[in-house]
């Protein structure tokens, strides 16, 4: 394992959010939006959750900062674990249980003083994501003095230089202009800036570049990448955009029906990915210079490989994310099947061995390119 | 490449819009309609006789000059604390938020909030007119030759003047305009544009003085169910759920009150007094202004920009009151226009039906003396305050109008 001594900047542990659905019968069902999902994101680390629509991946994204409406929503189970933010990031050892926060357990007025301070959240559509009534400065300067013990000509610089940093041109003539007088690729620029404004340790990027074009689409991540490495901020991205996962993350968590299927390093899910649904959403992928009438479905590929760990069984792919027994069988976990790879499995009747662990991996792919 | 793409967006947003922010866009699209404009004229007009009534229509001179050398002002010694208030008020909200728009809006705001506390105090503490107002006096003063020269306000009778020590006519005497001059009931060199009413008063003089309790009724009313409503309304929108449904029977409840019986039960059981009007005006009226903000608030609070806003780590208050309430509060707007001219009518119907204010003047307390204990019918006390009542509820109605037209993007396309 690389570095075992520095720990998660923050680690989902065993998460279930459950919300009510119309039953047939009337009344009384709940159903589990996500479940038994653990992941943990390291500072300067970027974790790309990838998944189907409605897999779970925002879900566990608004629980971190308890975005989810409650009720009709519940936090079944399950704990986040933030480290404090008075620690610094590489202060070494430090596997003190006292560091850390569970999110979860904090009350609103708390929990307000984590959101947006230490971690922020950009979202899906640039073009809503602004409040119309107001311009840009003041948008941003709000959340400036919210979190920070400036005045407002503080807030105001603090504001131009984050413009700036987003590689805005003529910040001050730009703080006081309305959302719609600005472009969508402006306006995410702009979310960013607002995000970054208070220096999070965490951003939670809710597929930031759907809305844009493929242009505009690199730039962000471009931006985001490098404004990652300036800041030493960890970075949770969600997409189901495999290219942009490729492209830009460390480590790489497969969701499906509300679980984990698969952590592991980027190279690793795309050189050796071990479940089905991975292999299968790998195969059905488009390839340049591939020629194919129709492209394979995820069930077409999502074959179980042959070299899969002893010890452990993976059932296969079902089209029908909730079959009886759950999906992935009764005790279906996530497993450290190989060091550096967890895969959602039962361990195979006679493993006594098998234990379950949180899946942590400190891998970043610069670091990996020098050794 | 990424500058470039800047630059471009640069130039289209320069080129296509102007800066301006959606609230100026709204004002000026309202103010382009032609009915709007004379609708709020209309209401300028009836602001400033409000705000200007003791200067305009005043028994008292401005300026006495005595034959014994003093100069006097008895207008202005005769001044209630409400004139002041009103007067002063006028005057620093022209100051700062005409002359001084380079201060920014919050200062100015404090400054306005902070002398309006100081003016009324002071006001109630320092200014203090005779107990009994003698309106004859400087008639009196004239015939006797004790004065050089007088300015006269350009309706030279109080509201309440009832030139009794000039005349001796049988009121209601009609405009002056109207009759001939060997008419008995003309009036000794006394011009009124109006008439008079029952107990001698002008009535052009009444009409420009009611108009403060007809804009006071208004927007007080008004303004209190606006409160009421935008707080009730915002909470049940924003939580949802069981809020929402025991709010909506609270809701149902106050609309099912009659108004003009509960008004009619108040003012047969306690004294008649407009505050009283006011707010039971407001405490039943503000049942519409909470649904429509509940509907716009379940529309907003899924919106993108509410989930960041939350995401930032805002309290609820600002949440609500800061990046909803500006999005939502439009339609509201437009039932407020409509629900001042409803205000102002009941206020004129308590009065038509002889409930209504004693001390002070209003319109529906002259429409009630147009028909008179002997059956007679004076138009004149009929049309002027009638049309008065008419016009200042057509006025909110067209100005209501306006402003659905200039918020509904239907009604914008096709009128260009």
């Amino acid at each position: 394992m690389p570095d075992q001594s520095e720990s998660p900047i923050i680690e989902i542990q065993d998460l279930a959010v459950s919300f009510p659905v119309p039953d047939a019968a009337g009344r009384g069902r709940r159903f589990n939006a996500v479940q038994r999902v653990s992941l943990s994101v390291y500072p300067a680390q970027t974790l790309a959750v990838v998944g189907e629509s409605g897999s779970g991946k925002s879900v566990s994204a608004m629980s971190i900062l308890q975005l989810i409406p409650t009720p009709p929503g519940k936090y079944e189970s399950g704990q986040i674990l933030w480290r404090d933010a008075d620690e610094p990031a590489s202060s070494g050892v430090s596997t003190d249980p006292d560091a850390h926060t569970d999110l979860l357990k904090l009350n609103d007025k708390q929990m307000r003083k984590i959101r947006g301070n230490q971690i922020a959240m950009i979202f899906q559509e640039p073009m809503t994501s602004l409040n119309p009534v107001y311009t840009v400065g003041e948008q941003i300067t709000e959340a400036v003095l919210l979190h920070q013990k400036v005045n407002r000509a503080q807030a105001n610089r603090i504001a131009e230089d984050a413009l700036e940093d987003v590689g805005i041109a003529d910040p001050a003539s730009r703080l006081k202009e309305y959302p719609h007088q600005l472009s969508g690729g402006m306006r995410q620029r702009i979310m960013i800036a607002m995000a970054l404004a208070c220096q999070p340790r965490l951003l939670l990027a809710d597929e930031p570049t759907t809305a844009l074009d493929v242009t505009i689409q690199a730039q962000i991540l471009e931006l985001l990448r490098t404004l990652q490495n300036q800041k030493q901020m960890a970075v949770l991205l969600i997409t189901h955009d495999l290219g942009v996962v490729a492209e830009n993350a460390d480590t790489v968590a497969v969701m499906y029906a509300g679980r984990i299927l698969e952590y592991a390093s980027v190279y690793d899910v795309f050189q050796r990915p071990m479940h089905p649904y991975t292999r299968g959403l790998l195969k059905s992928m488009p390839m340049l210079g591939k020629e194919a009438d129709r492209l394979p479905t995820v069930m077409d590929g999502a074959t179980i490989p042959d070299d899969f760990p002893a010890g452990y069984t993976v059932r296969p792919h079902t089209l029908d994310p909730n079959p009886p027994g759950g999906y992935g069988g009764p005790d279906a976990r996530l497993y450290q099947v190989e060091p550096n790879h967890w895969v959602l499995c039962e361990p195979a009747p006679g493993n006594t061995t098998a234990k379950f662990t949180p899946p942590r991996l400190d891998f970043r792919r610069d670091a990996a390119a020098v050794v | 490449m990424s500058s470039a793409v800047v630059k471009q967006a640069d130039l289209s947003a320069g080129l296509a819009k102007p800066r301006r922010g959606w609230v100026a866009e709204v004002i000026l699209r309202t103010v382009r309609d032609v009915g709007a404009v004379i609708g709020l004229a209309w209401i300028a007009v009836v602001g400033l006789c409000a705000v200007f009534a003791p200067l305009l229509a005043n028994t008292f001179p401005y300026l006495v000059k005595t034959s014994d050398g003093r100069l006097i002002s008895p207008m202005l010694m005769h001044l209630k604390p409400s004139d002041v208030i009103l007067l002063v008020l006028a005057a620093v909200a022209v100051a700062l938020f005409v002359l001084l728009r380079r201060w920014s809006t919050r200062l100015r705001l404090w400054l306005f909030a902070l002398i309006a506390v100081a003016t009324v105090s002071l006001s109630f503490l320092f200014v203090s007119p005779p107990q009994s107002v003698v309106y004859k006096e400087y008639r009196l003063m004239q015939a006797r030759d004790e004065v050089a020269w007088a300015v006269y306000p350009p309706i030279p009778f109080s509201p309440s003047d009832r030139l009794r020590d000039i005349t001796s006519v049988v009121h209601p005497t009609p405009p002056t305009w109207s009759i001939g001059e060997q008419d008995p009931t003309r009036l000794t060199g006394m011009t009124h544009w109006m008439g008079t009413e029952r107990t001698g008063s002008d009535i052009l003089s009444k009409m420009i003085h009611a108009c403060r309790v007809a804009m006071a009724i208004g927007f007080i009313a008004t303004g209190i169910g606006l409160f009421i409503g935008i707080l009730i309304g915002g909470v049940m929108g924003y939580f949802s759920g069981i809020v929402d449904l025991l709010g909506m029977r609270l809701v149902e409840i106050f609309e099912a009150i009659p108004v003009l019986f509960l008004l009619l039960t108040f003012v047969a059981f306690f004294e008649r007094s407009i505050y009283m009007m006011m707010v039971i005006l407001g405490v039943t009226g503000w049942t519409g202004y909470a649904r429509f903000i509940r509907a716009e608030f379940l529309r907003l609070r899924g919106q993108d920009f509410i989930q960041a806003a939350r995401a930032c780590g805002l309290p609820l208050t600002s949440i609500l009151f800061k990046h909803m309430l500006p999005n939502g509060v439009t339609p509201v707007l437009i039932a407020a226009s409509f629900g001042v001219a409803s205000a102002i009518l009941y206020e004129s119907t308590l009065s038509f039906l002889g409930l209504g204010l004693v001390d002070e003047p209003s319109w529906g307390q002259l429409l009630e003396q147009a028909t008179g204990a002997g059956g007679g019918f004076y138009w004149w006390l009929a049309t002027f305050p009638g049309m008065a009542i008419f016009l200042t509820v057509f006025a909110y109605n067209l100005v209501g109008e306006a402003l659905r037209d200039a918020i509904d993007p239907h009604t914008q396309k096709t009128s260009n």
